[in-house]
């Protein structure tokens, strides 16, 4: 029981830490007070246990596959927040001083809205996980001491990237934090796609490869990675091609950014590199 | 030339109707259940034939909540006590699927078999 409530807490907590401490460390960067972060605690308490609440009522949506499509939306929703709060921020780092209260205001407020949508959907998992194992009551400390601990270990993977982040210069710090967020970002169109395939409402396909024998998803590195980058062992083409698509949207949005950027003022910062 | 001009109209709606017949039988997509009973999978053994999409239905008629979870399927979901789920799984090439309970994994284990 303590094992598995290791696995299953830090699993959870992986992906919302790793979110987490890029868009702390960026907004340190970028001058921003941090509290937002309380914001986003609180709401996203709030709206977990209101998703764990009814999603017994979720789940019946769409002939039984409505845990599927909301979570989907959750993802994809989150995702278009990522590319827009990117936009936003590159925007940001070459904006003159004047401006920049109001362009930080609503950065604030979209990194509240991804911690947010983040917390819901991971936390919501952890009260239906808990509450289930803790209905008989003979295991209640293993359980409380092995979500703990699984927590930590998210937690102390969250910090480890933060302090990276942080220790770098703010423009290498911004440019890392744009490729770690675009990798993060794709994974979730990927585990979108998948939740639509799991729901019958993309087409299923063949894996068109299989990678599970050169890195198990069930293996450390592959748990890392799939928090990370979303790693797939076996993906069908569908499910290739919107990662893809996921990881090209916001290189192209950027891209378009820098360029009109460049071409309509001096920057009052040297970003130029991604 | 005649006749076959006025053959044409049910010519089409027999093709139509060979069609729509033919799409039925593909829609039909085969239905597997399978029961949780004291966070045991109930057969925890299905076999599905090969490159093909099965529906499976899992009933939890434990009180407390599962997770139908597994890497090599691809899938995730969480099965509420006394209420059932739907998962489609497939096509798949043939092989073994080991599939397990996230929240009480030390005993709700199974696989799906692919031949």
């Amino acid at each position: 029981m303590l094992l598995s409530s290791v696995i299953i807490i830090l699993r959870e907590v992986l992906e919302a830490a790793l979110l987490f401490s890029i868009l702390i460390a960026l907004s340190k960067h970028s001058g921003f007070d941090l509290r937002w972060i309380g914001w986003s605690l609180l709401t996203g308490l709030i709206g977990a246990v209101v998703y764990a609440q009814s999603i017994g009522v979720v789940s019946d949506w769409f002939e039984g596959v409505g845990q599927e499509v909301s979570n989907s939306l959750i993802q994809l929703t989150t995702y278009f927040m990522l590319v827009f709060y990117m936009a936003l921020q590159l925007r940001f780092n070459h904006q003159q001083t004047d401006l920049k209260y109001s362009s930080g205001l609503l950065i604030k407020i979209i990194m509240i809205i991804i911690a947010f949508l983040a917390i819901t959907r991971e936390g919501s998992e952890i009260i239906l996980y808990f509450f289930s194992v803790t209905h008989s009551e003979d295991h209640y400390v293993a359980v409380i001491i092995g979500m703990t601990i699984g927590a930590c270990i998210g937690i102390s993977v969250g910090f480890l990237f933060y302090y990276l982040l942080i220790n770098l210069t703010s423009k290498w710090a911004m440019n890392t934090g744009m490729v770690l967020l675009i990798m993060v970002s794709a994974g979730m169109v990927s585990q979108a796609s998948l939740l639509l395939i799991q729901a019958d409402w993309l087409p299923s396909q063949l894996p068109i490869w299989n990678t599970t024998d050169w890195l198990s998803e069930k293996s450390a590195t592959g748990q890392l990675l799939y928090a990370l980058i979303g790693y797939e062992a076996t993906p069908t083409a569908i499910q290739a091609g919107l990662y893809l698509g996921g990881l090209l949207l916001p290189v192209f949005v950027i891209i378009i950014l820098k360029y009109n950027l460049k071409k309509n003022s001096k920057p009052a910062f040297d970003f130029q590199e991604l | 030339m005649k006749q076959s001009s006025s053959l044409m109209p049910s010519r089409v709606v027999l093709l139509f109707l060979v069609f729509f017949c033919q799409t039925k039988v593909w829609a039909g997509t085969p239905i597997i259940n399978i029961d949780i009973r004291n966070h045991l999978f109930i057969p925890s053994e299905i076999t599905i034939p090969k490159n093909t999409k099965v529906k499976l239905i899992i009933h939890n008629h434990d009180s407390e909540d599962e997770e139908f979870e597994s890497y090599e399927l691809n899938r995730e979901k969480v099965i509420l006590g006394n209420r059932k789920g739907v998962i489609f799984v497939g096509p798949l090439p043939a092989g073994e699927y080991p599939f397990f309970g996230e929240f009480f994994p030390k005993t709700a284990q199974g696989k799906v078999i692919v031949e």
